[in-house]
């Protein structure tokens, strides 16, 4: 038997909505995994509405839910718990997204699936986790954003936070779980024991402080990370030049600086104690801004600058903007930007898979489901009702399907 | 047999430095895999002069790198390439961050590992990926978020855009590569063979766009997406708005618009045409900022706003420091802040394990290597005397530093 991807044959019962849950599984579709994605009656997941949308389909569902299979029920209904718990019984993972406490309440915490199949995973993804004072408040992205003190490092220092304006919070956590839930499968797969996996969008943000944590802690609160607009506020020179048309980033640790000068022609600024060390440049980096984009501004083309700065290896790069990005060649090329097909949107770009493994090294065709799509197939194929059930639950209002 | 965690028994060698890598090789470390990192001689890894700095040692290398036993090999000279052809026999998982093509000349890339180690799986992390145009480009964190439309959409809207200033495409990288190696040994423990992943840091910071690439191409390029400061150029209302003291992150979408309007007594926006879905309160949102702007003036304190909007369940949250954060209750109890004691360092808080496992609720106590600190002891593990290693060291393939007492 060839083995269409990684983790074909792994069956997920997948309680997520929104954004960081669908991120995962999003992840472990594309690794082959079939994903029943249960959906709340009667509107499903809340971003079936978000933008952009046309002909009643959302682009951004379209984005996170493609290669899921769509089961849309009442799910406080007795039917439907029924309907749940042997679908549990016969999955490797359950994954869900709700504030703590909501999947107890529907009569599936992990003490209760953990009894029904021991060999279950099961994760919980949360703003703030399952435990601690803040872990009861229902919360996004940009709410644990700011709770992980990332949002205050972003900005001019006088003027209010700036915002992000991309979901990297939810993405980076859907992966933090997908890599939780890859090492648990491969313990059941050794000792048969599932387990409880609790991952915070809090933890995952805060885990992404490289220095700001270490380096106030390390050097007693000398060292206050704090936003500083274009440029980092404790290593120079690392920030955005006004280059000849546009803005440019420049990186030069270490061993790049002296490169960098030389490639200024200021080989003076080596050894000049206004800039021998990174805490010089820091102190002086008005200074040093100064120089860097008056040599910028040198040269008639961006490109022209940035060819100066790569013939010496220091790390230098265009501030692309999003149609920039989507049309650079070197993202086509390498699919990390991709054109799917949906059946009712047509054709449009998302973000390739970023996971590429040389055994399976194509895509995997998927779809993005409409709403209870697989409604009968999960129930008739998976767990055996008849027809006759089916339609009396249909009927009944508990299980519920829209063609979009 | 009782394990230590999941990764348990899991041999890693791991030639990484700076940041992507090294997250993805502490993850696992810290859930059980034996990590020998592999530093580069003389200096090793250049994050051993990142600050913060104190007894030659630095917080920034701590961080990333307890609980690795530490190497320090001269990769150009053939004699060291020899011990990690010796090493890779029985490793199962290689990781390495360099620049594409600086493995093949250094004689240790896939198909030279792979040929000694059919098993192997190695992964390769870089800022653009093993081909493609800008494949053999140096990068860093920054450097891909310029080039994958990241660095744009932050700032506002008629200024310079800003720079984020803490490394979330590294370790979202790190993170990626993690669930890309479970994977593969997911794969190999049922019967698959080893294989080899790419992981770009481009590829991972492009795809954390949610909304912007989908919109813009979703929509024929109606959307276009652009930085817009304090608020979301799309959903509103989304953003950070002036509280009495600081900024308050609000976000009501969905049900939490009506508990936000009765908050803030303007009921009658649900009958404001204006405000009948998202894109026209996205048109309008300078109303909606205002109105939620007065009320919260209006409060006693943020602390008070933010006890009103989460009784009322709309998602809110104070814009936190680095420093209140880490003073934080809620991070502190769940050890999202926590303190580790390196040999020489001394005590230092870093982030916590972001990995949660029921089975396995301990968090190891690591150490951070001394530079080759454990030269020795791989050395003869595959065979070295310890005459050999003296030559080795003596002739400048080793290198070490000394270990304060």
């Amino acid at each position: 038997m060839t083995q269409k991807h990684i983790l074909d044959g792994y069956k997920i019962i997948d309680f997520t909505q929104y954004l960081a849950g669908p991120s995962a599984t999003r992840l472990m579709a594309e690794m082959g995994a079939d994903i029943v994605k249960v959906e709340v009656a009667p509107h499903g997941d809340p971003s079936r509405s978000f933008p952009f949308r046309a002909n009643k389909r959302s682009a951004y569902f379209v984005q996170q839910n493609r290669g899921k299979k769509s089961l849309c029920l009442d799910v406080k209904n007795e039917k439907s718990k029924a309907v749940l718990t042997e679908l549990i019984k016969q999955c490797d993972v359950l994954i869900e997204n709700f504030a703590p406490g909501v999947i107890g309440r529907l009569g599936f915490d992990w003490e209760t699936v953990h009894k029904l199949n021991p060999k279950l995973v099961m994760c919980s993804m949360s703003a703030f986790g399952q435990t601690g004072p803040l872990s009861h408040l229902p919360g996004f992205d940009y709410i644990a954003q700011a709770y992980a003190g990332v949002t205050s490092v972003i900005g001019e220092p006088d003027k209010p936070p700036s915002l992000p304006m991309l979901g990297i919070g939810d993405v980076t956590t859907g992966v933090h779980a997908c890599g939780a839930l890859g090492y648990a499968l491969l313990d059941v797969h050794r000792t048969g024991e599932g387990q409880l996996l609790d991952i915070s969008l809090l933890d995952c943000y805060f885990h992404q402080h490289e220095i700001n944590v270490q380096a106030y802690s390390a050097s007693k609160g000398k060292i206050v990370p704090r936003r500083s607009g274009s440029h980092h506020y404790a290593v120079a020179p690392t920030g955005i030049f006004q280059g000849p048309e546009g803005y440019i980033m420049i990186l030069a640790l270490l061993h790049q600086w002296p490169e960098m000068c030389k490639a200024m022609g200021r080989e003076d600024m080596i050894k000049d104690p206004k800039f021998a060390s990174n805490d010089a440049r820091v102190e002086n980096l008005q200074e040093l801004i100064k120089v860097i984009e008056g040599w910028l501004q040198s040269f008639d083309t961006d490109e022209a600058a940035m060819a100066a700065l790569q013939a010496v290896r220091v790390p230098v790069a265009p501030i692309l903007t999003i149609p920039q990005a989507v049309a650079h060649p070197h993202h086509r090329q390498r699919g990390t930007i991709r054109k799917i097909s949906d059946r009712m949107l047509g054709e449009f770009d998302i973000p390739g898979v970023p996971l590429r493994y040389s055994n399976f090294p194509d895509l995997l065709p998927l779809d993005a489901p409409f709403l209870g799509e697989q409604n009968r197939e999960i129930l008739g194929e998976w767990l055996g009702y008849s027809s006759e059930q089916i339609e009396a639950m249909e009927s009944d209002g508990i299980l519920i399907n829209a063609q979009h | 047999m009782t394990r230590k965690h999941v990764l348990d028994g899991v041999k890693v060698l791991d030639f990484t430095h700076v940041l992507a890598g090294p997250t993805c090789t502490r993850l696992m470390v810290e859930t059980g895999a034996d990590v020998i990192k592999v530093e580069a001689a003389p200096v090793g890894d250049m994050v051993r002069f990142m600050p913060a700095l104190k007894n030659g040692r630095s917080g920034y290398y701590i961080q990333q790198n307890r609980g690795k036993k530490a190497i320090c090999l001269n990769l150009r000279d053939k004699r060291a390439q020899e011990i990690v052809h010796k090493l890779v026999k029985d490793v199962d998982v290689v990781v390495e961050n360099f620049t594409p093509g600086v493995m093949k000349r250094l004689n240790i890339d896939y198909e030279t590992l792979s040929a000694i180690n059919p098993n192997l799986i190695m992964c390769s992390i870089s800022a653009f990926g093993q081909q493609g145009e800008l494949s053999n480009l140096p990068g860093f964190d920054y450097i891909a978020q310029a080039y994958a439309g990241v660095i744009d959409m932050i700032g506002e809207e008629d200024g310079p855009p800003y720079f984020p200033g803490l490394g979330m495409g590294d370790v979202s990288t790190g993170a990626h590569a993690y669930g890309a190696v479970t994977a593969a040994l997911f794969h190999r423990e049922r019967g698959g063979s080893g294989q080899h992943l790419d992981i770009a840091l481009l590829d991972c910071l492009f795809h954390c766009h949610e909304l912007n690439v989908q919109g813009y191409d979703g929509s024929g390029g109606e959307l276009v997406p652009h930085r817009s400061g304090a608020h979301h150029f799309a959903v509103a209302p989304l953003g950070l708005f002036k509280g009495k003291e600081k900024y308050l992150v609000i976000i009501a979408i969905g049900a939490q618009w009506n508990n936000l309007l009765k908050v803030i007594g303007k009921e009658e926006f649900n009958d404001d045409p204006r405000f009948a879905d998202n894109a026209g309160r996205t048109e309008h949102k300078q109303v909606l900022i205002d109105a939620i702007e007065t009320w919260l003036a209006s409060t006693e304190s943020d602390d008070d706003a933010v006890r009103i909007l989460q009784e009322n369940h709309v998602p809110v949250a104070p814009v936190l420091s680095v420093p209140e954060a880490m003073a934080h209750p809620h991070l502190i109890e769940r050890q999202t802040v926590r303190t580790v004691t390196d040999r020489a360092f001394g005590d230092v808080k870093v982030p916590g394990m972001p990995l949660r496992f029921s089975a396995f609720p301990d968090f190891p106590d690591l150490q951070a290597g001394f530079l080759g600190e454990h030269n020795s002891e791989v050395l003869s593990s595959v065979g070295y005397s310890e005459s050999d290693i003296k030559t080795l060291l003596d002739d400048g393939v080793l290198a070490d530093e000394p270990i304060p007492t």
